[in-house]
């Protein structure tokens, strides 16, 4: 366990002592995790070592057995499987989501566009029920809602799922514009030939007891 | 801010109700077709119509919520309140379910000639408001779909299995709807009576619903940060890069399972193969 080499003034995500249990399942003991503005962090590990839970608990999703989580400002939180409702359009779903951070519809719209087009999202199918695009046209949209409100602190898991080669590039170049930007990135990433592009990189091995357990088996 | 949200809220599962054309007949048709399925017109066919009616409006609360489950939590982590999120739902479903009791009251009182016409075309709405907070609270309390339909066939079915007068069926949440259908067809049947009932139990049914929804959806609001002060960040972020140090959160040296494949770690390796400059 170590933390961020990091100003204390600089910090935007604080996870400290991090436990999380499923029933007999350990799957996160005393876990740590500090990111600083303008800092990308890629969070790896093996299926099942508990990347989502700790995505999940920091985003606020998922409440930890124990530990504390401080956060220096609005939080972006891109889930691995996105929760869109299949007959909203593209508009639609900016325009809900907008409303939940406050922002009116015509600015949500304008907001969603620009990121929208930003990554390469054919703009034509904006009134196309999202049950019709396609999973990668999907995952821009859910991308793009994480990004709607301007958050500081951006928790995205494996957010590229479905992205075309192009596309798969130009997010790692957001990166760093997000990095220049100031926000605190943590990306849940297999990729790791793309781990050069991040400032640090996490690796959260599953528990030991489990370990031990998979290997008796 | 709370009402434009709770309308958005509103508006967006009416657009998505409105694009299923084919749910959208159905629910028209469901109650028509259990109505027009009794033969004689009378007092059968009124509570038929009843379950009908209570079969389209708990079905499409139910799956209102249901559809809606995967991206809930991430709305009210962009900022609605779970509250809001129902309060929305039923600000379109109680309209919509009271626009299909209207036509559908009509449709009885020619086919059913009852001694009271608009005490039916009350308990065909109220079976309608009934049904809304009912759907609701079971689709926030079931896990899944079809735990949900059961539960809704069962109910209902039940409601319409035992007689009026038992204990089991005063204690379902459309006794009092039934009470009400079936007293007009009679000059004297009581109607305050059965309409507080369904409100007390309706009351209830969205405080349920409420705790439900409160426990499902629980985000955690988490304690902030002073304030960044984030020059210094950017400083460091436009700085050479290099290569990014590796820290491992638990023990994957010791991992049983790699030491028994013989494997090592595979970032330190990959890492090893990528440019760092």
């Amino acid at each position: 366990m170590r933390s961020a080499r990091t100003s204390p003034a600089s910090k935007q995500l604080v996870a400290s002592k991090i436990c999380k249990r499923f029933g007999p399942t350990i799957i996160l003991d005393h876990v740590d995790l500090t990111v600083s503005a303008g800092e990308i962090v890629g969070l790896t590990g093996e299926n099942g070592a508990g990347k989502t839970t700790l995505m999940r608990i920091c985003a606020g999703l998922l409440r930890a057995d124990a530990g504390a989580v401080l956060l220096g400002g609005r939080i972006g939180y891109c889930p691995q499987i996105p929760g869109l409702f299949d007959l909203l359009t593209t508009d639609d779903h900016l325009v809900m989501f907008g409303r939940g951070a406050g922002i009116g519809r015509e600015e949500s719209i304008r907001r969603g566009h620009a990121i929208l087009a930003e990554f390469g999202y054919p703009l034509y199918e904006k009134k196309t029920v999202t049950m019709n695009l396609s999973g990668g046209t999907r995952q821009k949209l859910n991308l793009a809602l994480a990004l709607l409100a301007e958050p500081t602190v951006l928790l995205l898991d494996e957010p590229y799922q479905g992205f075309d080669r192009g596309t798969y590039v130009n997010f790692w170049d957001h990166c760093e514009t997000w990095r220049t930007q100031g926000k605190a990135v943590v990306i849940v990433t297999h990729m790791l030939a793309e781990l050069k592009r991040v400032d640090r990189v996490i690796e959260l091995a599953p528990h030991p007891s489990r370990v031990h357990r998979w290997a008796e088996a | 801010m709370r009402t434009q949200r709770i309308a958005v809220m509103a508006e967006m599962h009416g657009r998505d109700l409105l694009r299923r054309r084919v749910a959208l007949a159905l629910l028209v048709v469901l109650p028509l077709s259990f109505y027009l399925a009794s033969s004689d017109g009378g007092q059968g066919a009124v509570t038929l119509g009843g379950v009908g009616m209570a079969f389209a409006a708990g079905g499409a609360s139910l799956f209102c919520v249901l559809s809606s489950r995967n991206a809930d939590q991430r709305l009210v982590l962009s900022g609605y309140r779970p509250f809001e999120m129902m309060l929305g739902r039923l600000l379109f479903l109680a309209p919509l379910a009271l626009l299909i009791a209207a036509g559908f009251s009509v449709v009885m009182a020619v086919g059913s000639h009852p001694t009271r016409p608009w005490v039916m075309a009350l308990g065909v709405a109220v079976v309608a408001l009934q049904s809304v907070p009912f759907g609701l609270a079971v689709g926030s309390a079931v896990p899944h779909e079809l735990e949900g339909t059961l539960v809704l066939i069962g109910v209902v079915g039940i409601q319409l299995a035992t007689r009026v007068d038992t204990v089991v069926s005063q204690a379902l949440p459309f006794y009092g709807p039934r009470e009400l259908l079936e007293a007009s067809l009679t000059r004297s049947g009581a109607i305050a009576q059965p309409l507080l009932e369904t409100f007390v139990y309706g009351t209830a049914l969205l405080i349920a619903a409420r705790l439900c929804v409160w426990r499902r959806l629980d985000v955690a609001r988490h304690e902030v940060l002073p304030a960044p002060t984030i020059a210094g960040a950017l400083k460091r972020a436009h700085g050479p890069r290099r290569r990014p140090p590796v820290t491992h959160l638990a023990a994957p040296v010791t991992s049983a399972a790699r030491l028994a494949a013989r494997d090592p770690s595979p970032i330190p390796r990959l890492l090893g193969q990528t440019p760092t400059g």
